[in-house]
């Protein structure tokens, strides 16, 4: 047998596209020439080249009507700009003149041919209706394939949030961790339902180094969620609903998995007074946090609610879906995005509720800007999709720092986790668009 | 002709189904979900599905958009296909096809229980595709299902992503057990349906701890349900839409997918009754039928697959002409006085029966609507099998007495099968209407595909507040 039409699908090795921004200020008269030409070479690349099609229906054209004089219309449907139906309408003109065809009026012609360029969900469909005397209409087609479109947006955020694409696949990508970096990361882990995938940058392409499959032996909840954490004396761990997984410290590696509703970090390693081997700059300038976990429903998608640690009087919150940190002189403040909509703050003493509008994914960053601390939080915006945005918290209501950062393709956040380093997070996206999944960094910036 | 832009109805409904599915938080955990659809099913068996069961005298409308997707909800397919149409895994994790298409080999995903915790192995699923296709060659080999087929069949992927040829087992008292993310625990035939959330479900548990369907209820009990709390998500008549969405009601509609036609009931036995089938075809006003009656909602269509199925649909003409149709009349000497059938349930149908009566009249044809059972001609709404244009087609010509036997091709070769079915006069096409649905605020995450499928599996209810 053979004729294979599908498989499993292979991880994907889809470069990652970073976003180098340039340091170098640009002069406004060469940033118009660079967006000229960026859209020049735009508008080049997007061009297709129709001339089998035209070709095609151009002959089918004269096989009814025969060489001779016709009128001639051609009449756009379809979704395609007026730029290609332009070219397409040309290119058919010259295809039929090519043939023997004169264009001439409707009452000096022998036949008038109508052409529509119209299309269904897989090909453009072109349609030539020819009339010919008081005969019947002739109907010749032909389809040529939509190619997959998309659109570029960009948003100039002024200050504050920007988002370096990491890692984009066609399964839902629970979490990576960058593994090892230089000024970009060059080696990465992927966290998705049934493997961590090991990447590393080679020659600007990303490899896999290895996929250690997930062991786990009930079915997943829908809404899947899980955690990889970097770990100090072997690579890493990976949390996942009831699962815990431990890879093993050296080449070749293995994933240990077991069942276990071990609780999950809340607080990144480098935060907690904890420095990895691979972050040698992390952690060790870092005010201590003590080490915090939160217990994860084994078949849901959210936290019980319950801490290990709690925090002083409370051991147990509302159920939650994420949370995030802010520490203050005295005590630590917590803020769970609950799952009844609402937001609690928890400082040891006092629960209170907000009801913010915001998402269920929040997390927080230890930056060098602002206020030192900004919580992340999503929310879901009108059709453009989710954003995130950079909070601070003066006393015990959000102010906004960032503006919102949304994502392209209308994209819906999926996840939004916290680095190990604690200055970065990582937020995972579906794009409604192309229905893939990607991976963005987001760092705080504090120059505008 | 006024050209048509479908993409604006797709467009409309993927902003609808955007908000639907966007989420400010999480899905949410447990609530039953109430469901009030028109659709009275006597069976639950997915193979019940179908053109060879479309009795259109009965009003328990044996395939509807409804029935397909509450199979979805209980069974699962080998495959499935996404919103673009690109054929997914689903129960088969992987598929072979020999040169030809026409030996095909899925393999059968490991892990998989029924609900009565009986493990899915390839010759279960074997013997429901047997059961649901006698004319197939099927086979368990090992973990994978075999099918053959006598000729090429390009399109039997999207073939099997039909609800209709959803993996069954038969539980030995007879009742069908799947693999879905809801089994059921009450179920009264044509009245009620009583869902539970299936714990082990292996895409895992639905946020819903159940969903309770309503069945048979008219398109005007089920909005008042919906206006009074009672039901969460009902169907809504193609001629109320307009009006709803004005009102502010969340609203869902998807790419047109439902044909309305006139079905003649047995071959034209003569030439001259052609020519009379031809002159009542021309005579029908399309477009002041679809601005009045059915409230500019839907296409006016001449063709058996829409538009933006096609791509050619424009090419069949839609304006009414009387003179054609005069002309085409005087042709023949004895005109028979036919009967048109139409469903009494359907509170539009009548007045679509009684318009068509008036233009068939202009035209010298004589046309007595009735909701008896029998008739000469009735008036039928189809729901489309597939965006597959191909399954779409072989579905309406099996229901006309035309099974076209071929699928696949290139898009001259469906425009000539469409033309040829045409030409037998056993079918008018009237309209292509959309299918829409309306939803309580609480009601969370739920699609309604172009397809005019709905899914609830990753639905969840929430409070309603923002």
């Amino acid at each position: 047998m053979r004729g294979a039409v599908y498989n499993l699908a292979i991880p994907n090795t889809i470069p990652s596209s970073v976003n180098r921004v340039s340091r170098s200020p640009l002069s406004p008269r060469f940033a118009v020439q660079l967006s000229f030409a960026l859209l020049a070479l735009a508008m080049a690349a997007r061009a297709t080249d129709w001339s089998g099609p035209e070709q095609q229906l151009a002959r089918k054209i004269v096989a009814v009507t025969g060489p001779g004089a016709v009128a001639l219309t051609v009449e756009n449907r379809s979704s395609l700009g007026k730029r290609d139906s332009e070219i397409i309408q040309n290119g058919l003109r010259s295809a039929l003149e090519g043939l023997g065809i004169r264009f001439v009026n409707a009452e000096q012609a022998a036949a008038t041919v109508s052409i529509s360029l119209s299309e269904n969900p897989s090909s453009y469909v072109w349609v030539a209706e020819i009339r010919q005397g008081a005969g019947e209409v002739a109907v010749v087609m032909v389809s040529a394939p939509r190619p997959a479109g998309s659109t570029t947006t960009h948003e100039s955020v002024p200050l504050s949030l920007r988002k370096i694409s990491l890692w984009t696949q066609q399964d839902p990508i629970l979490d990576i961790a960058v593994l090892e970096e230089n000024t970009t990361p060059t080696r990465i882990a992927v966290l998705d339902a049934e493997n961590i995938s090991l990447y590393r940058l080679q020659a600007g392409k990303w490899q896999q180094e290895q996929a250690l499959g997930i062991v786990h032996a009930r079915p997943w909840p829908r809404d899947l969620r899980g955690r990889l954490i970097p770990a100090k004396d072997h690579l890493l761990d990976a949390y996942l609903p009831g699962v815990m997984c431990r890879s093993s410290a050296g080449a070749p590696l293995t994933l240990n998995c077991r069942e276990t509703d071990d609780p999950w970090p809340l607080v990144p390693a480098g935060l907690s007074g904890g420095s990895f081997s691979v972050f040698p700059s992390a952690g060790s300038s870092a005010a201590a946090i003590p080490p915090a976990g939160a217990f994860f429903a084994p078949t849901r998608n959210f936290f019980t609610g319950a801490l290990t640690p709690g925090t002083s009087k409370f051991t147990t919150v509302s159920k939650f879906y994420s949370a995030a940190m802010l520490p203050r002189e005295k005590y630590l403040l917590w803020i769970f995005a609950s799952t009844d909509g609402r937001v609690h703050m928890v400082d040891g003493m006092n629960d209170q509720v907000a009801k913010l509008g915001w998402g269920s994914d929040l997390t927080s960053v230890k930056t060098t800007c602002g206020a030192g601390w900004q919580v992340l939080a999503t929310s879901s915006g009108d059709q453009a999709g989710d954003s995130v945005r950079a909070y601070e918290f003066p006393d015990r209501d959000p102010v906004a720092v960032s503006a919102a950062v949304d994502f392209q393709g209308g994209a819906i956040i999926t996840a939004l986790w916290a680095e190990a380093k604690g200055d970065t997070a990582i937020a995972m996206v579906r794009n409604r668009e192309t229905g893939s999944y990607e991976a963005f960094r987001l760092a705080v910036a504090c120059s505008q | 002709m006024r050209l048509f832009d479908w993409r604006s109805l797709v467009v409309s409904s993927m902003v609808i189904g955007a908000l639907a599915a966007k989420a400010e938080t999480r899905p949410q955990y447990g609530g039953v979900l109430h469901v009030a659809m028109r659709a009275a099913p006597a069976s639950l068996d997915p193979a019940d599905l179908g053109p060879t069961n479309f009795v259109p005298a009965d009003n328990a409308q044996p395939d509807s958009f409804a029935r397909r997707s509450l199979t979805t909800l209980m069974f699962d397919t080998l495959v499935t296909t996404d919103e673009s149409g690109r054929v997914q895994p689903w129960l088969a994790v992987s598929w072979q096809a020999s040169p030809g298409n026409q030996r095909w080999q899925f393999r059968i995903r490991r892990g998989v229980k029924f609900h009565d915790g009986t493990p899915l192995s390839a010759e279960i699923a074997a013997a429901s595709l047997r059961a649901a296709n006698p004319s197939w060659n099927v086979s368990a080999d090992s973990d994978s299902v075999v099918i053959e087929r006598a000729n090429t069949d390009p399109a039997l992927l999207a073939e099997l992503a039909l609800a209709r040829n959803a993996i069954v087992k038969k539980n030995p008292d007879g009742t069908p057990s799947g693999t879905g993310p809801f089994h059921f625990t009450g179920w009264q035939p044509g009245k009620m349906l009583i869902l539970a959330a299936d714990e082990n479900c292996w895409r895992g548990r639905p946020f819903l701890d159940g969903i309770e369907i309503e069945m048979g209820k008219s398109f005007r009990d089920q909005m008042t349900a919906l206006e009074l709390g009672k039901a969460d998500m009902v169907e809504v008549a193609p001629e109320q839409a307009h009006r709803i969405s004005q009102e502010g009601r969340r609203l869902a509609t998807s790419a047109p997918m439902e044909l309305l036609a006139l079905l003649f009931t047995r071959e034209a036995a003569s030439p001259e009754e052609k020519l009379l089938r031809e002159a009542l075809a021309l005579a029908v006003e399309r477009g002041s039928i679809r601005n009045v009656l059915l409230q500019g909602t839907g296409q006016p269509a001449a063709s058996i697959l829409p538009n933006w199925m096609s791509g050619y649909g424009f090419v069949f003409s839609t304006d009414a002409d009387l003179p054609r149709a005069r002309h085409a009349r005087e042709q023949v000497h004895t005109v028979p006085a036919w009967t048109i059938g139409y469903d009494g349930s359907d509170p539009v149908a009548r007045l679509l029966a009684e318009r068509i009566a008036l233009n068939a009249k202009d035209a010298g044809l004589s046309l007595q609507p009735t909701s008896a059972g029998s008739a000469d001609l009735r008036l039928v709404r189809i729901p489309l099998a597939s965006p597959d244009p191909w399954i779409a087609l072989a579905d309406v010509a099996t229901l006309a007495g035309k099974p076209t036997g071929k699928a696949g091709g290139a898009v001259e070769d469906l425009y000539a099968s469409e033309v040829a079915l045409l030409a037998t006069q056993r079918i008018v096409p009237l309209f292509h209407l959309p299918v829409s649905y309306a939803a309580s605020v609480t009601l969370n995450n739920w699609t309604l595909r172009s397809d005019g499928n709905w899914t609830l599996a990753d639905a969840w209810l929430g409070n309603g507040k923002p």
